[in-house]
């Protein structure tokens, strides 16, 4: 009777380590899955693509081509709010609506390349100003074209701070290699210097991973605060959105520039500066 | 003999481009011209007004929630005359307008917030 109970409890137990196994292997599975899943993606080989945009409303079917935008050479001279705010270029892919005819009028590409605006001593070409086939057209409809762009990035950034991926921009600025403007004569306003608002951290969800180190100082005078509030961090109240790793990959949060043009995800200690160095991918 | 010459003709021709520089407004890109008011194009009574409304985004945070209130207000006022302005200017200053409406409401929003 013993015996017998006793190949009974074997037979359960080895049942129970049987589930308990597979139970396992379906748990790390998924989460092997679901990490791939929203890991941050890498961002491109070269960091001269990071922040690339290519602008092909229908330029590159009735027109010149497509138009590439280096995000590296604007930012290296125009704070992110001069662009996104005054001038008025959208944060999301064709929500801009720029045309040849905005830009002759002077807004958008055409708020700055007027051909009378000066910047470091030269004239600013005029964007759109050419006709059919103009010289002017290739330096910025410039999708597959060789050696048609003015500037490199190798060559342009050579002298520049270097970070984990790309340029450290925060360095240049502090070296006084980058200055960033912010002011555009008929476009933007004149207004008041910006308070410098306060650093602090944000507490993980989680307890192994480090505070975040938030630098609000830096944040509001390149980005100002009509940015970043409402529409991409929309409330103060406390707990009221859940800011996390999963939104910010989806592109929403810190992930709405931290994917696309500034340094990318995947360097974690930029805000977690205490984070493993082999989290740094 | 021949240099000389030429050299004059280099500085008048220096002085007048200096001289013509600011009429056809030709100025740097980060600094103001020498003189705004001659060279920025007249701005019309509702840029006046935007101008004046969202001038003080950076100070939001000290003003009283009264002033947030107006300033909103004024926001909401502007927008039916930009709405009437031609398409690519009503696309940008709607933008902007947007963006500097919701500045004062997320900071009012956030002072009432702090009193609760």
């Amino acid at each position: 009777m013993l015996t017998c109970s006793n190949r009974r409890g074997t037979k359960k137990n080895d049942r129970g380590r049987f589930l308990l196994t597979l139970a396992c292997g379906v748990f790390l599975l998924a989460g092997v899955a679901s990490a791939q899943f929203f890991l941050p993606p890498p961002p491109p080989a070269q960091p001269s693509d990071y922040g690339k945009v290519i602008l092909d409303t229908d330029a590159s079917k009735s027109g010149p081509g497509a138009v590439v935008f280096d995000h590296w050479l604007h930012r290296s001279k125009f704070t992110c709010r001069l662009c996104h705010v005054d001038i008025g270029f959208a944060m999301a892919a064709k929500g801009t609506g720029i045309r040849a005819d905005s830009n002759r009028q002077g807004f958008h590409c055409g708020a700055c390349h007027d051909g009378k605006k000066l910047f470091g001593g030269k004239p600013l070409f005029a964007a759109c100003s050419d006709g059919p086939g103009g010289k002017q057209c290739d330096r910025c409809h410039s999708l597959g074209k060789n050696g048609v762009r003015e500037y490199e990035y190798r060559a342009y950034t050579a002298k520049f701070p270097k970070a984990h991926y790309g340029i450290d921009w925060q360095a240049a600025e502090a070296a006084g290699i980058v200055k960033p403007v912010d002011f555009v004569e008929g476009v933007s306003i004149k207004k008041t210097k910006i308070e410098s608002r306060e650093d602090f951290s944000i507490k993980a969800g989680v307890t192994w991973v480090h505070p975040v180190f938030f630098s609000h100082e830096k944040h509001s005078i390149w980005n100002g605060c009509e940015l970043c509030h409402p529409e991409i961090f929309p409330t103060a109240k406390k707990s009221a959105v859940q800011y996390t790793m999963f939104s910010n990959i989806e592109g929403r949060h810190c992930g709405a520039c931290h994917l696309k043009v500034a340094f990318p995800l995947n360097n974690c200690q930029m805000c977690h500066p205490r984070a493993p160095a082999w989290a740094q991918q | 003999m021949t240099t000389g010459i030429t050299c004059k003709r280099m500085i008048v021709a220096g002085l007048l481009c200096t001289g013509l520089a600011v009429p056809v407004g030709v100025y740097a890109i980060g600094e103001p011209p020498p003189s705004a008011s001659q060279s920025a194009p007249a701005r019309e009574t509702w840029q006046k007004e935007f101008d004046s409304v969202c001038s003080r985004s950076q100070d939001a945070m000290s003003f009283s929630e009264e002033e947030l209130a107006t300033l909103i207000k004024r926001c909401d006022v502007l927008l039916p005359q930009i709405e009437k302005l031609d398409e690519t200017r009503k696309k940008v200053y709607m933008g902007r307008l947007r963006m500097c409406r919701g500045l004062y409401a997320y900071v009012l929003e956030s002072k009432r917030n702090e009193k609760k």
